[in-house]
């Protein structure tokens, strides 16, 4: 989960413009991670060292760790365990950014180690843990000035995960947006009530729809159709679904879901207490919106 | 599997999801008739109407719910075969499904195996 919220800490340091995120993400599928970023990242190598090694990669036909080592940047050990490695997937944005042109490596490499520093990552896999999962989203939270509640990081936490589950792992959340009206395109409203009361809508342009549907049901869809306007729907109420069971067996709560529905209404009015969050995905921008 | 003269009433409030279900079935065999009701009142009507040899009914859907349709169909015939589609956060109403008569459940996000091996029992 660290690479999606990656993006969106690049932005709140004005290390990037909102475009050369959003292009970036666009073009996540096409790019591997490279040697030189992981090297930098293990703090095997300096982002000079990793320059300096990609230009003689310009001049010699040598492989990077092969020209790593002749220089001395690098032992045989470090080498080895970098291929081995499990690697932390904010990388491949970062080195993305890289080669758009947006950042250079020695700016990479000072983000990583405050990104890591700011959200105590200390090993790749930390990204996989609940505990830094709410650490990350409370800070995401704190970033907007937003109140962090146990049960907006519970129900964030569930949302971010069903979105790399169902739809896919390549988004960034934008920092939440508090707003007093919502301007809608196709939106999706359903309510969660109980102990706590909850209005969770999804909100996108009919284009970005079709595409959300398409990952969602696994079926190439092309028009905004019926079956699209359902993905949707179907979607919400299976997150918030998932969200009432989690409830129940964490905190034994029980809550009752209205069925989802479309939003008539061109304009939602949102309380003090409601946030949207934008989600950047290649296919386009989802809002969610949170009333809880 | 040969599915030739085989009636299958398919009841969803969901289009994407009575497609989903449509789809995986066809993958596992060929010539079923499909019947489509959106809530439950619909699923009854044409319970009544067409007779179908197997009958999937989500749990929430509106005018009737699927515990309601269970109970209408079980009206109609005592031996009808009613499979629940449930989805997660209804395990009460599944239970509640079960007991007023359907025969067994699935649940969403669907899974091929799983619809086979019912069909299987079911109709095989």
């Amino acid at each position: 989960m660290f690479a999606q919220f990656f993006g969106n800490y690049l932005l709140n340091r004005k290390a990037v413009t909102p475009e050369q995120l959003s292009s970036a993400i666009a073009s996540l599928t096409d790019t591997h991670i490279r040697l030189g970023t992981l090297a930098m990242h293990k703090g095997y190598m300096t982002a000079a060292e990793v320059d300096e090694v990609c230009f003689l990669q310009t001049r010699e036909d040598k492989r990077f760790g092969e020209i790593a080592i002749e220089r001395n940047y690098l032992f045989e050990d470090q080498l080895e365990d970098l291929l081995k490695s499990q690697n932390p997937d904010y990388l491949l944005l970062g080195q993305t950014l890289v080669d758009t042109g947006a950042i250079s490596n020695s700016e990479l490499e000072e983000l990583m180690i405050e990104y890591q520093a700011e959200n105590e990552i200390e090993s790749p896999t930390d990204s996989e843990s609940v505990e830094h999962t709410s650490k990350l989203i409370e800070n995401f939270l704190l970033s907007a000035e937003r109140p962090v509640s146990k049960y907006s990081v519970m129900y964030l936490n569930l949302v971010f995960n069903n979105l790399v589950r169902f739809i896919g792992e390549d988004f960034t959340p934008l920092s939440p947006v508090q707003t007093t009206g919502y301007e809608t395109n196709y939106c999706v409203t359903q309510r969660i009530s109980g102990q706590i009361n909850c209005v969770s809508s999804i909100d996108m342009e009919p284009q970005t729809a079709v595409g959300f549907a398409s990952r969602y049901a696994k079926m190439e869809f092309t028009e905004f159709d019926e079956y699209v306007k359902a993905s949707l729907e179907d979607f919400l109420n299976l997150h918030n679904g998932l969200f009432s069971v989690n409830m129940s067996n964490e905190i034994s709560m029980e809550l009752t879901l209205d069925p989802p529905a479309q939003e008539l209404d061109p304009v939602l009015t949102l309380s003090d207490n409601a946030f949207v969050i934008p989600v950047i995905y290649p296919f386009g921008t989802i809002y969610l919106i949170l009333t809880l | 599997m040969d599915f030739t003269n085989k009636k299958i009433l398919i009841s969803d409030d969901s289009i994407l999801a009575r497609k989903q279900l449509k789809d995986v079935i066809c993958r596992v065999g060929e010539g079923a008739e499909f019947i489509d009701a959106s809530n439950g009142q619909e699923a009854i009507d044409k319970y009544k109407e067409f007779t179908p040899d197997i009958t999937f009914l989500d749990i929430v859907m509106p005018v009737k719910d699927g515990i309601e349709a269970v109970k209408g169909i079980m009206e109609i015939n005592k031996e009808a075969d009613i499979i629940i589609v449930s989805s997660v956060g209804t395990q009460s109403q599944l239970k509640s499904a079960i007991e007023a008569g359907a025969k067994d459940f699935i649940q969403k996000p669907l899974d091929s195996s799983q619809v086979e091996t019912l069909l299987q029992s079911h109709l095989g």
